[in-house]
């Protein structure tokens, strides 16, 4: 049963910028592109680090540390860097105002 | 190290004699030092780093490369790299476990991340924090990786060196060291059996010297001779190789000699009838694995000695450490296929030789005596003329010919 939970206001997920939030305990990030939001895991699987403190390009966040990047539609890792594991993908939806989010997959 | 005034006036030349005389000033002068260090171990040379039982794929063991510190390591793959245990940021060392398993080389200062090949994967902050700092749009993380040598391997042995212009290889060991690496190394897969490691206080050279110094071996060593194992009435070769490079001696293991006592061993006053071995296993090669009834050792300028006594297989590796220090590594190894009983008398064995071996025990001790009364007389000559003034191959103990040979070649790398 896919439970959804809120996670941000609308308009706190903003173009250009993760919004680091959590769903149960599982750290994620939000992300906007025009009127899209996605969300993924926001842990890097290399170490432990919070990828919303990355940097975000072109639909990529890269990870502080060591520079893994991950699509932030999908939380698919882009091969060749120090993670070689994908972050989590949740689905989303907005409903009055709000963000929630279901349970978290791997694409 | 501080030079005295009259340190300063020794002319640095060699003697006109020749290379049955070495001068002394060889064993402490850094600029000698930092010479062999640059056209040997940096120069055109394959170093000996370690063997490929000692690593599983996604595994790495620290060694050294003349003075740097180097790390080996193999790739899932099963590819060996080699690469400088320093940091490409600031030259922190990496890491100082001796072996282990890791995905990835994380600096512990600033937690650059390499992988197991040497690249430069990422390094925090790339991008600043809060928007300021970081590195510039341009630093290129595939210009900073760790320095990396060329690696090369026989059998189960594996080399590096910085060197593009030194011949391949087996042509630099020549064949008759392939010959002996390969009985050693190259027929079965090899196993790790330990180590044991000293520093020992002397120039490299006179360790060095030492292993090509049959002359010592039952005068000093009376384990040696006291059991028979190796007595200067048994056959022995002293053979120079590749200029004077590398060198082999090799003897025929004959256990009747315990008991006969013909005039050579007569001349030596360690053998003594009073002194009886418990466990003979030590000193008898109840597995005959080579089937060739022989014992021996030979040197591969300019890192180690290998040695075989009986079923125990060890590498003396060598790295220098300053001109009056030198650390000793041991790597005592079998072959993955052995049996119980072997295992068991490779270990017991193993006590022959080592930092307390039976019979290597003295060598480090008496250098480390020998280091500072070379150091105080730098304008003093060593006398090298046991066997005649040659540099050939000969067929006794009583020579210093292999001291010879090295010292030719050395004169002319170093254009002494
Ligand atoms: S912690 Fe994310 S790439 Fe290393
Ligand atoms: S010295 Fe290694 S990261 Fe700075
Ligand atoms: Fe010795």
């Amino acid at each position: 049963m896919n439970e959804w939970v809120r996670v941000a206001s609308v308009d706190e997920v903003v173009e250009g910028e993760a919004f680091a939030s959590e769903r149960k305990g599982e750290a994620i990030a939000l992300y906007r592109e025009g009127d899209d939001i996605y969300a993924i895991g926001d842990v890097c699987p290399h170490e432990t680090v919070r990828l919303s403190e990355g940097w975000l390009e072109n639909g990529l966040i890269e990870c502080p540390l060591h520079q893994s990047c991950f699509e932030i539609r999908t939380g698919k890792v882009i091969e060749g860097g120090a993670a070689y594991e994908d972050v989590a993908c949740y689905e989303v939806k907005v409903e009055g105002g709000s963000v929630y989010v279901g349970e978290g997959r791997r694409p | 190290m501080p030079q005295s005034k009259q340190d300063k006036n020794i002319e640095r030349s060699w003697p006109k004699e020749g290379v049955i005389r070495v001068p002394a000033w060889i064993y402490s002068d850094p600029d000698i030092y930092a010479r062999e260090l640059e056209t040997f171990h940096y120069g055109d040379t394959w170093n000996y780093v370690g063997l490929d039982c000692e690593i599983e794929p996604g595994g790495y063991k620290r060694s050294w490369v003349g003075e740097r510190p180097v790390l080996v390591t193999r790739t899932e793959d099963g590819e060996i790299h080699v690469m400088e245990n320093r940091c490409a940021h600031r030259g922190a060392m990496l890491c100082w476990k001796n072996s282990g398993k890791a995905k990835d080389i994380t600096c512990p200062y600033h937690h650059w991340a390499y992988n197991l090949g040497g690249d430069l994967m990422g390094l925090p902050f790339l991008r600043g924090a809060g928007g300021k700092g970081g590195m510039p749009r341009d630093f290129d993380k595939s210009k900073h990786g760790l320095t990396k040598l060329r690696v090369a391997r026989r059998g189960g042995s594996i080399w590096a060196t910085y060197s593009d212009d030194v011949p391949p290889l087996d042509d630099y060991l020549g064949p008759e060291i392939l010959e002996r690496l390969d009985r050693l190394v190259s027929r079965r897969p090899l196993r790790l059996v330990g180590y044991s490691r000293q520093i020992v206080d002397s120039n490299w050279k006179l360790y060095w010297e030492n292993s090509r110094d049959p002359y010592h071996a039952t005068l000093m060593h009376p384990f040696l001779s006291t059991f028979g194992i190796l007595r200067t009435d048994g056959d022995y070769d002293s053979v120079p190789l590749q200029e004077g490079r590398h060198e082999y001696t090799f003897s025929r293991y004959n256990p009747e000699l315990r008991n006969s006592t013909s005039e050579a061993s007569r001349q030596i006053k360690s053998i003594r009838s009073d002194l009886e071995m418990r466990d003979k296993e030590v000193v008898n090669s109840v597995v005959d694995e080579f089937q060739d009834g022989m014992m021996g050792a030979f040197q591969v300028f300019p890192t180690i000695l290998v040695q075989q006594y009986f079923n125990c297989l060890v590498i003396r590796h060598i790295i220098l450490k300053g001109p009056g220090k030198h650390e000793l590594t041991w790597t005592y190894f079998g072959y993955a296929d052995d049996d119980e009983q072997v295992r068991e008398l490779r270990l017991k064995q193993s006590n022959l030789v080592g930092p307390a071996g039976f019979v290597s025990l003295e060598d480090s001790e008496m250098l480390a005596l020998m280091q500072p009364v070379v150091e105080s007389r730098p304008d003093a000559e060593q006398v090298i003329e046991m066997g005649g003034h040659g540099t050939e191959a000969q067929s006794t103990m009583m020579t210093e010919n292999l001291i010879r040979a090295f010292y030719d070649f050395y004169r002319r790398e170093m254009g002494l």
